[in-house]
């Protein structure tokens, strides 16, 4: 199997960082990465062509279907942008050294993600699960910086608390339900599901959803996403965007539509968690100034749309006849946005990622002028703006477009609602992106004057996910059949009828022929070009009033300044996210005093005695002592003492040896 | 319909969507006039303006690529969207006639004004550029609605089936007002010309534009105002004047539609000459207000009414 070929590369990738220094082990361990990306997109192109594949790898017994080939395809080509990006990105961060720690984890994300979405069985995609939470957070925390230690522990905590503990539960109750431990293969659990108690199915349904609401950022568990995602270096926030957060729609794919059947209240569900996170994303995204948190907020966003698709589909699917044929749309919307979503995303964090690499910022308050300086960078974030904000004929707009169709047609008054938002949402998109790129590519500043072009491999990176984004847009049709693959193995061969068709996509009379759109647009753009040539008489600076002492920098919007009256328009809707926040962040906290309060009992500050510990940063500043500590403390106290106080006793060599056997024999007789 | 009318149909509808409308803002620049008690300038001054601009040369402020080629991105969208619209019952080049591939394409010279405004170190050129998006980011919600109300009426996003479908209810006329408001803005007319503003921001997007680059630009932005009245013209007779079967009855719609949209613009143009320009925050204030009141008209769609 090429699965295991990948697998290889992956664990060669992460070995290589040992052996050699910073600078050819991180260029090393990204080249190996992304030979391990073009393998995985070899091994989906086999099941595309032959069918699912049932297997084992090291002994994990594997099984990939049309659902797990969408998703390795995501897997494997934002890895392939990211690794390729990552060889001469790495570059930036050397001062902080640790590129064995790079490496490893870096190979490790991306195996343990390929193998959450390819195994067969639950105590292997748990095992998976962990480790690509694991390797992500010492990827988040990888730069060490202070700043990103709120932001670190709060995405492990939450991983902690909404996945670790219901997954192992989740273990738990699957194995109840199958009877063994060592049967937890997806059809064994599936099989059982089919006469659990309504009781057990809504415990299944509780335990996955909050896995996969807090690990795709779904509100109201996308707290620690806007924070964790601008904390890693540029080229795994790609992966984090791009991949991590997709997992978690294959699972609740996998797991609540496949595996415990079809229920129409979840769907309802679904699509009303996406509609609000749609909402709420998005709007956070645009006063963001910093321009990773940006992307991170709208990859909150966008995820919303992925649901809203895949919800519109699991509320219509079990209805049967034309809502059927509608929902299968949604999902097949859902699903295809999630592909679209990875590929602009990640192509997005790159371009970020290389705009900090050249200028040394990513606060777009800063940024200005880089257009004429860095022009593939910027025609790259211009094709990925695009995309995002649904402008056709970029791949965005084809899904969200399917989204919207499936929505206002279903004639149901909340998903045509959920729909109406999902239009709304994307002219904010559109705002947020304009300022994204006019931020950072608009106008001629001196400042960043001297900035050159990333290198080729960087721009080799970046142009392979935008350019995709045009060639899926143009090219929808050959996605069709893969993607109604997916669609096919959940719901029981039961695909979307989108045409299979190269000139045109849609569904029944609503159509869109994207090759027909973009021939019109260049002819008209080429011809109106040719017959009105542009002829520029002289050269002068932008027009300023006359003034004389001003900085021609500063004669600019500032990305802070570019909506501001819309924002204090629509600043309700921002206190009242504000208030929802208070709220959480109020019941975090009385969750940290109460287990402050049993911790008291166990913890003893050691600094300044008789310190009453009130908050976890008390425990964090302060020296503190174990209960455990505080039983073990006297006899490492006499440990460190007989250290020191030993050397200096002159026994002999047979007096030692002496006095060792007869303690070892006055302690066996005690034990005994 | 045989393919001869449906050239002859298509070869009228585009000298309509290419001469006609400057010749629009002209007769409005007249009416304006004439309420203003003056006397105005001629039906062909619109023409006379951009034949003049388009013989001068542009000053270049800029070294960006964008700065050359979004007027012609723009002209080229607002073409394609007008393309797309019916003419009589032929529509020239259908690449997608459904409501959202058609605002959508409408959006683009919005898209491509405001990457235009952005591609200068220019304050004003980038408070035009911010101003333009702030309208768009109100009008899309009216839009949204209007998918909502018609999607649910006509069962279909296709305008084909839109017209061949729709049936009269209290909640499709509230449509059409609410229609007529979400278009007239998105068109920036008058009260609502905040992003160009002359007197205030020097033309916003437009400021360093000159010349042959900027005929270019006023010319996309007269087609896609055309295009919108033309979509609105259309929406509002074809519903109703039932299957279109023969030639003559094609031409005669067409007749009607081309009549309708002339006889829209004296309406527009005495609007603009009786109001004076709102402020930004107006303007979403009252989108703002116009959105609540949409999702309560799609509320009462989906009641039946």
């Amino acid at each position: 199997m090429l699965l295991e070929y990948a697998l290889w590369a992956f664990i060669i990738g992460g070995l290589v960082g040992f052996v050699i220094d910073y600078k050819a082990s991180t260029k090393a361990s990204s080249l190996l990465a992304a030979v391990g990306a073009a393998i995985l997109l070899g091994q989906v192109y086999q099941v595309y062509t032959t069918g699912p594949i049932t297997g084992s790898v090291f002994g994990i017994p594997v099984h990939m279907d049309g659902l797990s080939a969408v998703f390795l395809f995501i897997v494997g080509i934002v890895s392939l942008g990211s690794a390729i990006f990552s060889i001469s990105y790495m570059d930036h961060h050397r001062k902080r050294g640790k590129g064995w720690v790079y490496a490893i984890a870096y190979n490790t994300f991306i195996a343990s993600m390929t193998l959450v979405v390819t195994v067969d069985s639950l105590e292997y995609f748990v095992v998976a699960w962990e480790l690509m939470t694991l390797s992500s957070f010492i990827l988040i925390f990888w730069k060490e910086e202070r700043k990103d230690l709120d932001a670190s522990l709060k995405y492990y905590l939450t991983m902690h608390f909404a996945d670790t503990i219901p997954l192992f539960m989740l273990l738990g109750l699957a194995s109840v339900l199958t009877g063994s431990i060592h049967n937890l293969s997806y059809q064994a659990i599936q099989n059982a599901l089919i006469s659990a108690s309504t009781s057990t199915k809504l415990l299944f349904y509780a335990l996955t959803l909050s896995v996969f609401i807090s690990k795709a950022g779904v509100v109201p568990l996308h707290f620690w996403l806007p924070d964790a995602h601008p904390a890693a270096p540029s080229n795994v926030s790609a992966l984090l965007s791009g991949i991590m957060i997709k997992t978690a729609v294959y699972g609740l794919l996998r797991f609540d539509w496949q595996m415990i059947g079809h229920n129409v209240n979840l769907g309802y569900l679904v699509a009303i968690l996406g509609a609000a996170t749609l909402t709420i994303g998005t709007l956070y995204a645009l006063r963001e100034t910093n321009s990773k948190r940006l992307l991170a907020y709208h990859s909150v966003g966008q995820m919303g749309y992925i649901w809203l698709g895949i919800g519109i589909g699991m509320a219509l699917i079990p209805h049967g006849g034309t809502l059927a044929a509608l929902g299968a749309l949604g999902m097949f919307a859902g699903i295809f946005h999630a592909v679209n979503h990875a590929i602009f995303k990640g192509s997005l964090f790159l371009e970020a990622g290389a705009v900090e690499y050249a200028t040394g910022t990513i606060n777009l308050n800063e940024l200005g002028g880089l257009g004429p300086r860095m022009r593939v960078t910027a025609l790259a974030t211009l094709f990925s703006s695009l995309a995002i904000a649904g402008i056709p004929p970029f791949n965005g707009f084809i899904s969200k477009w399917l989204i919207y169709v499936a929505g206002y047609q279903s004639k149901d008054f909340i998903l045509a609602v959920g729909a109406v938002l999902a239009v709304v949402i994307s002219a904010v998109t559109l705002a947020s992106f304009m300022k994204f790129y006019g931020a950072q590519f608009g106008g001629e500043t001196r400042k960043y004057s001297d900035v050159r072009e990333v290198p080729g491999a960087m721009q080799l990176g970046e142009w392979i996910l935008a350019g995709l984004t045009l060639l899926i847009g143009v090219f929808p049709g050959l996605f069709v059949k893969f993607l109604n693959g997916a669609v096919g193995t959940i719901n029981r061969g039961f695909i979307a009828s989108v045409p299979q068709n190269v000139y045109r996509i849609g569904f029944g009379s609503v159509l869109f022929s994207p090759l027909l759109f973009i021939i019109l647009m260049g002819v008209l753009v080429f011809g109106l070009y040719i017959s009105f040539r542009p002829e520029y008489g002289k050269e002068s600076i932008p027009w300023d009033c006359g003034t004389t002492a001003f900085d021609p920098d500063e004669y600019r919007v500032d990305a802070y300044g570019y909506y501001i009256k819309f924002e204090e328009k629509v600043g309700s809707f921002y206190l009242l996210m504000d208030w929802f926040y208070m709220i959480g962040r109020g019941i975090v906290q009385y969750t940290v005093r109460g287990y402050m309060w049993v911790a008291s009992y166990f913890v003893k500050i050691v600094d300044t005695p008789y310190t009453v510990v009130k908050s976890v940063r008390d425990l964090r500043s302060r020296q503190v002592l174990y209960i455990d500590e505080e039983f073990f403390k006297p006899f490492i106290r006499f440990c460190n003492i007989a250290k020191i106080a030993l050397p200096g006793i002159r026994l002999g060599k047979f007096i030692a040896i002496a006095v060792i056997i007869v303690g070892i024999i006055v302690g066996l007789i005690i034990v005994l | 319909m045989e393919t001869a009318v449906k050239i002859g149909f298509s070869f009228v509808g585009i000298l309509i969507m290419l001469l006609l409308p400057p010749y629009l803002e002209g007769m409005a620049r007249r009416v304006r006039a004439r309420i203003q008690y003056r006397r105005g300038p001629p039906l062909m001054q619109t023409w006379y303006d951009l034949q003049k601009l388009f013989k001068l040369p542009s000053v270049r402020p800029t070294k960006s690529i964008m700065f050359t080629w979004a007027p012609y991105l723009a002209l080229a969208s607002a073409l394609s969207a007008a393309l797309l619209l019916p003419y009589g019952n032929v529509i020239p080049v259908n690449f997608g006639f459904n409501l959202v591939v058609f605002f959508y394409v409408i959006l683009m010279v919005s898209v491509f004004l405001i990457l235009a405004g952005l591609s200068v170190q220019n304050a004003f050129s980038h408070l035009g550029s911010a101003r333009e998006m702030q309208i768009v980011l109100t009008v899309e919600p009216l839009i949204a609605i209007l998918y909502g109300v018609l999607a649910y009426n006509a069962g279909s996003l296709s305008i084909a089936k839109i017209f061949g479908n729709l049936h009269p209810t209290a909640s499709l006329v509230m449509t059409y007002a609410l229609l007529a408001y979400a278009l007239y803005v998105e068109s920036g007319f008058l009260p609502f010309d905040i992003a160009e503003a002359e007197q205030e921001v020097i033309g916003g997007p437009l400021t360093e534009y000159s010349g042959r680059l900027l005929g270019v630009f006023y010319y996309a932005i007269y087609i896609k105002r055309f295009a919108l009245l033309w979509f609105f013209v259309s929406l509002l007779t074809l519903p109703w004047v039932g299957p279109i079967t023969t030639t003559i009855k094609a031409a005669e719609v067409f007749a009607l539609q081309f009549f309708l949209t002339i006889a829209f613009y004296p309406i527009i143009a005495a609007l603009e000459a009786t109001n004076a320009r709102l402020r930004i925050d107006h303007v979403v204030k009252m989108n703002t207000r116009a959105f609540y009141a949409g999702l309560i008209i799609l509320a009462i769609a989906f009641a039946g009414w």
